[in-house]
């Protein structure tokens, strides 16, 4: 992940990059998955790492961290994921689940490179599933856009799920 | 009253299912009563699986997990091997250990501090002098109750059954599957780090029985990743070549051709490191295991433990009420691949079949269905199909099991469905019947 930077962007790149956050939220509420694609760079990479909860005095590192992730995407696997979710056969989302993403606490600093930002949020994307059923999901994230041709694209997301259990049957969802 | 002395069960478990007629009541997968019945009479009793020595490779290394609702630990201990014992303090009760997994020296009590050893003795209480006179403990007898641990190549396995039969009798013939997932090259296997928790509001029993035998599914449910995965929907089904073999309600279903579920990895670079391994798969299983590894396949052994060999994903279901389970995943990979096949198959299998994997996705709503709908009175009370393939029995030379033919097929499902009644009904070991005479009894199976 890059650099920890505290130094500001201008405020119209700060603005548009927020519009940007917010516009893929929505993009994603609405299944406009090949939009959402768009705002991808080509070499964007894509993880939820898993979490385990160990005790803080406990300085091992052989199971700290592994190699697993819930997910670890380049820009080719994200793309097959939307082709499943397009392909009108996932029964799961047949009829449609309401989802909303509300993305907040967004930082957002100068990244090393010139037009590259780091870029903190949090996410919470509420599911409205079969019988009413309602699922609420939490994660940070750590981003790294950067400038193209005018407009932010996506180059690095970390996503910090929140549950050491994933509270539901499955994550059909993007965060 | 102890898990080997248990009462006479209050009914003939047969009446939930029928083998013969290929039905299954559907209270079995709601009822409180017949829940609680299976964390004494399955659970209690069962061999489990608990951890592969690869994830906890050195002394203090250890791993929180599940026997039934029971939670244990699962330690390496200073003297090299593994201790499993309830993860619960016999002060008052309470946990003793909350971490999922790490290294430790001892384990204390967040209570009154009550200290245990990584081989689950009582080592020390706070302020002992002070607060306890000489007789009012005796240490050496106030540990936490431990497991006794069995290995399979590699597989730590446990049961808190004192009458249950050794690990290998438990396993029979099935040990003969289960090496050509464990132990089709000389380094056999290891587990990368790492587990993906999740919860269903399903019984803990659907997921085990997909795995056991539901080829059938996959072509329905799985549509949509399957052609994003493979670029088409999943290949014609062949009835011929396949098969489903059962051994002490132990299953695995399988076709013997080619690379079906390796193949799903999406990787070129896993399949030409398999397709260079066969012929030593050959020379080490026989041919007929070399074919059957890789192809399309999926596996359980009683009570909780599935796999998909070839697909490299390994995961338990533990049951948390009849009406949730928690699943387990992980990713298992041959000890001596490059790395590069190890991380291509890491890769796969996470894409694949972890609650965000692009085929496992569609499959939690399904067992949530199958269980929710048994709100309702009348539903409940009616009966499930379960009698695909009931005349396909076949004695075949070489496959040892109970074999059904065609990997659309029901057999599995029905001979887990009798080992499930078998334990319900008896009331120890003792009492459980043998349905099948094993051809490796005594015997290495490679
Ligand atoms: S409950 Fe564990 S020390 Fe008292
Ligand atoms: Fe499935």
């Amino acid at each position: 992940m890059p650099a920890e930077t505290h130094a500001l962007l201008s405020i119209d790149q700060h603005l548009a990059l927020t519009q940007t956050l917010y516009r893929e939220a929505r993009l994603l509420d609405e299944e406009r998955y090949a939009d959402w694609l768009e705002l991808l760079a080509d070499d964007v990479h894509y993880r939820m790492p898993l979490t385990a909860r160990r005790f803080r005095a406990d300085r091992s590192a052989a199971l700290a961290e592994g190699p697993g992730y819930v997910f670890d995407d380049d820009k080719g696997r994200l793309g097959l994921r939307v082709q499943r979710l397009e392909s009108g056969l996932v029964w799961a989302e047949d009829p449609r689940n309401r989802v909303r993403r509300i993305v907040s606490n967004v930082e957002i600093y100068r990244a090393e490179t010139d037009g590259e930002a780091t870029v903190h949020s949090v996410i919470e994307v509420h599911r409205s599933r079969i019988d009413a059923q309602q699922r609420r999901l939490t994660a940070g994230r750590t981003d790294l856009w950067r400038l193209e041709g005018g407009s932010w694209r996506l180059v690095q997301r970390l996503i910090q799920f929140d549950h050491p259990v994933v509270i539901d049957s499955n994550l059909n969802v993007f965060f | 009253m102890r898990p080997h002395e248990q009462a006479q069960p209050p009914q003939d478990y047969f009446r939930y299912v029928n083998v013969d007629a290929g039905w299954v009541d559907r209270r079995i997968f709601w009822d409180e009563a017949i829940y609680e019945r299976e964390l004494e009479a399955i659970f209690a009793r069962c061999w489990q699986f608990v951890a592969h020595d690869s994830q906890i490779p050195n002394a203090g290394d250890f791993v929180t997990t599940y026997l039934g609702e029971d939670g244990v630990i699962v330690s390496r201990h200073t003297d090299g091997k593994v201790y499993v014992y309830l993860n619960a303090c016999p002060h008052r009760g309470n946990k003793i250990c909350f971490a999922d997994e790490g290294n430790a020296r001892r384990f204390t009590c967040n209570y009154h501090g009550w200290a245990f050893s990584t081989a689950g003795e009582l080592t020390g209480l706070p302020s002992e002098r002070e607060a306890y006179d000489a007789g009012d403990i005796d240490k050496a007898a106030w540990g936490p109750r431990r497991a006794r641990v069995e290995t399979y190549k590699g597989m730590i396995f446990a049961t808190f059954d004192p009458d249950a039969p050794g690990l290998e009798e438990y396993l029979g013939d099935y040990r003969w599957y289960l090496d050509a997932f464990l132990d089709n090259d000389e380094g056999g296997i290891e587990f990368l780090p790492g587990t993906i928790k999740s919860y269903a509001n399903a019984n803990w029993k659907f997921g085990v029985e997909n795995f056991i035998g539901d080829a059938y599914h996959a072509w329905w449910t799985h549509d949509s990743g399957g052609r994003a995965m493979m670029g088409g929907p999943f290949p014609a089904y062949d009835p011929k070549d396949t098969y489903h073999a059962s051994v002490n309600g132990h299953g695995w279903e399988f076709a013997l051709e080619g690379f079906g579920d390796i193949a799903i990895l999406g990787s070129q670079e896993v399949i030409d490191y398999y397709a260079a391994l066969k012929p030593k798969i050959a020379a080490r299983l026989g041919e007929l295991r070399a074919r059957l590894f890789g192809s399309l396949a999926s596996a359980a052994m009683f009570p909780n433990m599935t796999f998909l060999p070839g697909i490299h994903t390994f995961r338990m279901w533990l049951p948390r009420g009849p009406r949730k389970l928690e699943l387990r995943v992980w990713t298992v990979v041959p000890k001596n691949a490059p790395q590069s096949v190890k991380q291509a198959i890491n890769i796969g299998c996470n894409m694949t079949f972890n609650p965000a994997g692009t085929l496992e996705m569609d499959d939690g709503e399904n067992w949530e269905g199958n269980t929710r709908t048994n709100r309702g009175w009348v539903s409940r009370h009616e009966k499930l199909h379960y009698g695909c393939g009931k005349s396909r029995q076949i004695e075949h030379p070489e496959l040892p099991g109970i074999v059904h033919e065609g990997q659309f097929n029901d057999a599995n499902q029905r001979l887990f469905y009798q080992r499930w009644a078998d334990l319900m009904n008896a009331k120890s070991w003792s009492d459980v019947p043998q349905r099948y005479a094993p051809r490796y009894a005594g015997r290495p199976t490679r």
